[in-house]
């Protein structure tokens, strides 16, 4: 069967991997390319855990083929902030308790990223309807919700 | 039906960058050939084997399939993503359109999923059929045989089932004018947020005054296809709309809706809700109608 060249830009890195048609971004992201970060979750568009941003915009990596993000801008959690820089979102979340096992966080943050990005002062309404495709089965989201309200707040002031 | 939630078959892919060229590789790799523009539909198929193409056609890159312009109504490049239309109606005359993408899924389907993508999968609950078959909606498809163009009425022919020969894609979706006096509204049922449609209902009318004067209603979820109400829409159209009026219709659109059993309701489930969801419908158009004095 024949491979295909997949290069692609993962967090600011130039990258390239021999893919299969079939193969998806999840599993290339994690298998191929070292990103552990991007969680599979259930693997048919449901849960968000897989979320990364493609070209700044969130979508899930389980329903992509890896071939759909050829040549573009893939960002993940790790992308977004690092341990020595948090991203005002990864700090806001911790501070509220927002994660508890923190499978759902990677692809929480991703979302709430691109979020921010659209409308930076979201009311409670429009972060809910952000995050409507990540699933937690933690936090029951209201602290989730609370973290990316005042994550918003802060980057105002 | 099992989802084994991996792709076991192997397939060849291409993302050309031409219409010409998606209908020569159509037309090269045969009935195993199949598009592909979001994948939100066709990747979970293939994942429950439902569909095994041995070739895919990725139409993302195609040059002039992504547009929104407002031209003796307004045309849709059939690759534009669901995003984008959202945005766009948002606000607009075609607020049905918006409140329909708004139910559907999630930011992550809206910024991969395609509005050429919904129609084509041919749902019975895809959720931008009932407003757009209240708008009039014409397609255009693009084949070997060249171009062809008919209302999205007869575009379904059953349960992901459509008029698309093996070579032919769609390009755009034209909506008619809505024109002055109109309103139009889109609801759904769903188990919960952002699920596929129990039952799902459009309507469009313009009124003069206390008087409807032209009126389409449609309904998904409900039949194999989306679909219209004639009678309904003929029952209104001409006449002073009164609570009595309107509750006599929707006595009729349960009559006329031909739904299932399945695991998301009972066929008597949902010919009750069509009712009910018709009626708050026409009134949130009605009161939307411009024009109308109470
Ligand atoms: C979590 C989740 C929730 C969802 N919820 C809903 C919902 O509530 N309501 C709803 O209606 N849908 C829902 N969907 C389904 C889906 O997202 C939409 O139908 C979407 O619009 C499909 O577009 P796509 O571009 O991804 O299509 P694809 O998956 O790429 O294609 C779908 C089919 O259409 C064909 N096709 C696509 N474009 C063309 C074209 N231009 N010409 C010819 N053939 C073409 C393909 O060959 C394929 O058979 C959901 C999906 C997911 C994953
Ligand atoms: S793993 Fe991709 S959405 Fe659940
Ligand atoms: S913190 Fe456990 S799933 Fe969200």
């Amino acid at each position: 069967m024949a491979t295909y060249k997949l290069e692609l830009k993962l967090n600011g890195e130039k990258l390239s991997a021999q893919v299969l048609a079939h193969e998806n971004l999840l599993s290339v992201m994690r298998n191929k390319l070292g990103a552990k970060e991007v969680k599979n979750g259930c693997n048919k568009g449901d849960c968000g855990a897989c979320a990364v941003l493609l070209d700044g915009k969130a979508v899930n990596a389980c329903l992509t083929l890896a071939l759909q993000a050829n040549g573009k801008e893939v960002t993940t959690v790790k992308g977004i902030g690092t341990e020595d820089q948090p991203h005002p979102l990864q700090e806001s979340f911790v501070r509220h308790g927002a994660i508890q096992c923190g499978f759902c966080t990677p692809g929480m943050i991703v979302s709430s990223k691109a979020l921010l990005d659209t409308i930076p002062n979201p009311d409670r309404r429009q972060i809910r309807e952000g995050i409507s495709g990540n699933l937690c089965r933690c936090t029951g989201y209201n602290k989730i919700v609370e973290a990316i309200e005042d994550a918003a707040l802060k980057r105002k002031s | 039906m099992i989802n084994t939630r991996i792709l076991t078959q192997e397939f060849d892919y291409f993302a050309p960058e031409s219409i010409k060229q998606v209908v020569e590789l159509l037309e090269r790799h045969g009935e195993g050939a199949r598009v592909i523009a979001g994948g939100t539909d066709l990747i979970n198929q293939m994942k429950e084997e439902k569909m095994s193409p041995s070739c895919l056609v990725n139409i993302m890159n195609v040059k002039g399939l992504r547009y929104i312009k407002e031209d003796e109504g307004l045309r849709i490049g059939a690759a534009t993503k669901l995003r984008d239309v959202r945005a766009y109606c948002f606000k607009s005359r075609y607020v049905a359109l918006y409140e329909a993408i708004s139910s559907l899924g999630k930011p992550q389907v809206w910024n991969m999923g395609t509005i050429g993508g919904n129609l084509c999968n041919a749902s019975p609950a895809a959720d931008t059929a009932p407003p757009l078959l209240v708008f009039k909606a014409r397609v255009k498809l693009v084949g070997k045989d060249g171009e062809r163009e008919l209302l999205l009425e007869d575009f379904f022919t059953g349960v992901n089932s459509t008029v698309l020969q093996p070579t032919e894609l769609m390009v755009e979706i034209h909506l008619d004018p809505p024109g002055d006096g109109a309103g139009n509204a889109f609801l759904k049922v769903a188990r919960v947020g952002a699920d596929i449609s129990k039952v799902s209902c459009a309507v469009f009318l313009k009124r003069q005054g206390r008087t409807c004067t032209e009126c389409r209603v449609a309904l998904g979820a409900v039949a194999p296809v989306p679909m219209r109400v004639k009678v309904v829409e003929e029952m209104i159209e001409g006449r002073e709309i009164e609570e009595s009026l309107v509750a006599k219709a929707s006595e009729i659109v349960s009559e006329e809706v031909k739904p299932i059993d399945d695991i998301r309701s009972s066929a008597e489930y949902r010919r009750q809700v069509a009712a009910v969801t018709f009626r708050d419908v026409f009134w949130k158009a009605w009161d939307r109608a411009i024009g109308g004095k109470n």
